[in-house]
């Protein structure tokens, strides 16, 4: 009787924790089928910078987006950042190209921490890889309406983990962002809206914790599926 | 004013033209304001430049586009001398007119991501930072020896090929040659000629000519052209590229020098010319570690050898009657087809606080020529940002300049030169640094000994 115990709490201990870890994969697996789900996406987003004391600046870019890995961001205003560009690539390549210099510059590892023309988002946040790629899931909470999980990144990391916080539908909701010393140092909110077939962040406000800076960014006009051409993804066009 | 006028004229015309297509029309710019005044003397003013830079970007039918790039500007103080100068605003208020770029840009030219761009343009060649060996396709625009790496338009015919994203072949041509342009006001000095002549040992110069000898008015002699292959290759952008162009800076071809009298004075008539060479470069960048680092090498080739021929006239007294008598020696600077070789190295890093440090060590400046000439130098910047890059603190910026390592208390220059950048808004910076100088020697940077300053500007971009 008490082997066939024993025998029982194994089997259910061997079946739950794969199932443990698979049900973190495959809402991250969902997350990133809905939220990469158009094959190609331009938007024109409009961000707002607000300082502790709520002072604000504007700035207007431009967003590309093919698949999961390749995505172009291009500022439009104001003048002084009119140009500047973020070129995400497959293989973690990225490149930044600032008109005044004339010159791209591929994003070493060592600057991946640092904040994109002012944003509260660094070239780390702002690059083109799925949920999955990119890190690690486990399943901290799960409850009718949400699931909380625990991501780590895969590779090397300003962050030592990010909560992210998913709805029912699979749509991410926040995600909080811990330095290599635990604390919370970031935090993104998003507002999904619905277009057509498809899912897109309408509104993503990231806040940090520390300066109580945040950025808004909104997207005004967006277009899916219109056949992004591979060219757009380039330095050519980045510097254009 | 004239030329002011032609380029409202053009400008309008462009406007109108296109003006069914006005969206497509962008107007941009920068208003800069930059003052230097010395630290000693009195704090005479130094440097006093009021730019209007205006930059003409349209859309055009197709894949094409027009860009220009204007400066409007009000350089130096005003030379008034005299009464009658009172009556002329040239004088009063000199305005400066340069087409710094004007080119039409035409993507996928015949091939499919084959974009060829013709007219005035800059084409930036190189890895490192500012200070670019391979990039020789520009005039140097040295009139501010503080702005490294400033170069001037040149009227090309540019063709880009992309192999894929990481390839790409780049072919100029130019048939035109344009020389640098040297530097002015209160850094006029540092290149002048003269102060390169060593005269024989009690002699003393009594007066100076020169006659610059221009390549000539042919396409074989003017014509400057380069190809470029830029890859990707394990991680690292690196290029491979050749030139076949000109010095930018004139060099001594002849120095004759007359004896006048028995006390040694002598009169320098020097001539100079712009001599031909074929540069190889290659450069690459990339990280390693999660340091950013660079490289960049151009070897020199001098189409002939290049040789300075010093004639000195004088009298023999030991003679009687004292006869004339004639020497002739030829210095061979640089021999055909034997390179001097330019480089520099460099590496950034970004510091978990937030600091940012760069450093570059070049071996041979812009304006230096031929192998024993070539001076190093060690480049550090030192910044950080605060409140979103709305204030940048560089307290380490600088360089450290070495013409001798033997002597090196009678051979080096110290440049330091650190700055706080402040941004009110998102299209104003203002921009207050310190220039303090010390050296010894021959290099070029030395003689700034005297010229310590505090400088300040403003830009802003609409």
């Amino acid at each position: 009787m008490k082997t066939k115990h024993l025998l029982l709490v194994l089997i259910t201990f061997l079946l739950v924790m794969p199932l443990g870890a698979q049900t973190a994969d495959q809402i991250l697996d969902k997350v990133d089928q809905l939220t990469s789900a158009p094959k190609d996406a331009k938007q024109t987003i409009r961000m707002v910078l607000t300082d502790r004391n709520g002072r604000e600046q504007v700035r207007n870019a431009i967003i590309w987006q093919k698949g999961k890995d390749k995505r172009l961001i291009k500022f439009t205003s104001p003048a002084s950042y009119k140009g500047i560009s973020f070129l995400s690539l497959p293989n973690d390549v990225m490149y930044v190209y600032m008109p005044a210099y004339g010159k791209e510059r591929r994003i070493a590892s060592s600057v991946r921490n640092q904040k994109f023309a002012g944003t509260d988002l660094t070239y780390e946040d702002l690059q083109a890889k799925s949920y999955k790629d990119k890190y690690n899931a486990r399943l901290l909470k799960k409850d009718a309406n949400q699931f909380v999980l625990e991501l780590t990144s895969k590779e090397r990391s300003q962050y030592s983990k990010v909560i992210l916080t998913v709805n029912k539908n699979y749509l991410p909701v926040k995600a909080e962002f811990f330095n290599r010393g635990n604390q919370k140092v970031k935090e993104l909110t998003f507002n999904f809206v619905k277009s057509g077939n498809y899912w897109y962040a309408k509104v993503i406000t990231a806040k940090d914790l520390k300066t109580k800076h945040s950025t808004r960014m909104e997207v005004i006009s967006t277009q899916f599926d219109t056949g992004l051409s591979d060219n757009i993804f380039s330095i050519r066009f980045m510097k254009q | 004013m004239k030329r002011l006028a032609i380029l409202l004229i053009m400008i309008l015309t462009l406007t109108s033209i296109y003006g069914q297509d006005s969206a497509r029309l962008a107007i941009n710019g920068q208003l800069l304001t930059d003052e230097r005044l010395l630290l000693k003397n009195d704090n005479p003013w130094a440097w006093n430049e009021n730019r209007l830079d205006l930059k003409i970007n349209q859309a055009l039918p197709g894949d094409a586009k027009f860009y220009s790039q204007v400066w409007i500007r009000n350089i130096g103080l005003p030379q008034i001398g005299q009464m009658s100068d009172l009556y002329n605003k040239g004088i009063i208020d000199p305005i400066n007119l340069e087409i710094r770029q004007a080119y039409v840009q035409v993507d996928n030219f015949v091939l499919n991501n084959l974009d060829l761009t013709i007219g005035r343009q800059i084409i930036s060649w190189g890895t490192a930072d500012k200070i670019n060996p391979t990039d020789n396709l520009n005039p140097l625009d040295l009139e501010d020896v503080l702005d490294f790496g400033r170069r001037r338009g040149a009227d090309a015919l540019r063709l880009d090929y992309y192999l894929s994203n990481d390839w790409y072949i780049e072919a100029v041509a130019e048939p035109f040659y344009r020389p640098a342009n040297l530097p002015i006001g209160m850094y006029a000095d540092l290149l002048d000629p003269q102060q390169f002549i060593k005269l024989p040992e009690g002699l003393t110069m009594a007066s100076f000519s020169q006659t610059l000898v221009m390549p000539g008015n042919t396409l074989s002699s003017q014509f400057v052209g380069g190809l470029k292959v830029k890859g990707f290759v394990a991680g690292f952008d690196f290029s491979l590229s050749y030139v076949y162009g000109r010095d930018y800076l004139p060099l001594f071809d002849t120095l004759e020098m007359q004896v006048l009298d028995a006390q040694g004075n002598v009169a320098v008539d020097a001539n100079f010319y712009y001599p031909r060479h074929h540069i190889l470069g290659a450069d690459f960048a990339g990280n390693i570690l999660g340091i950013g680092v660079w490289g960049e090498a151009a070897a020199f080739l001098p189409k002939d050898d290049i040789v300075m021929t010093t004639v000195l006239h004088t009298v023999d007294m030991t003679q009687f009657p004292p006869q004339p008598v004639t020497i002739t020696q030829d210095s061979v600077l640089q021999q055909k087809g034997k390179p001097y070789v330019k480089y520099v190295l460099g590496a950034d890093y970004t510091f978990p606080a937030g600091v940012y440090a760069n450093f570059q060590f070049v071996h041979g400046f812009l304006h230096e020529r031929f192998a024993g000439a070539l001076n190093d130098y060690y480049l550090l910047r030192v910044e950080k940002s605060f409140f979103y890059d709305k204030l940048k603190i560089a307290p380490i910026s600088g360089a450290f300049v070495v013409s001798d390592y033997k002597d090196l208390k009678n051979n080096y220059t110290l440049l330091y030169m650190p700055q706080i950048i402040y941004k009110p808004n998102q299209n104003t910076e203002i921009t207050l640094s310190l220039g303090l100088f010390e050296g010894q020697g021959n290099d070029m940077f030395a003689a700034l000994k005297d010229l310590d300053l505090l400088s300040f500007s403003i830009k802003y971009d609409f």
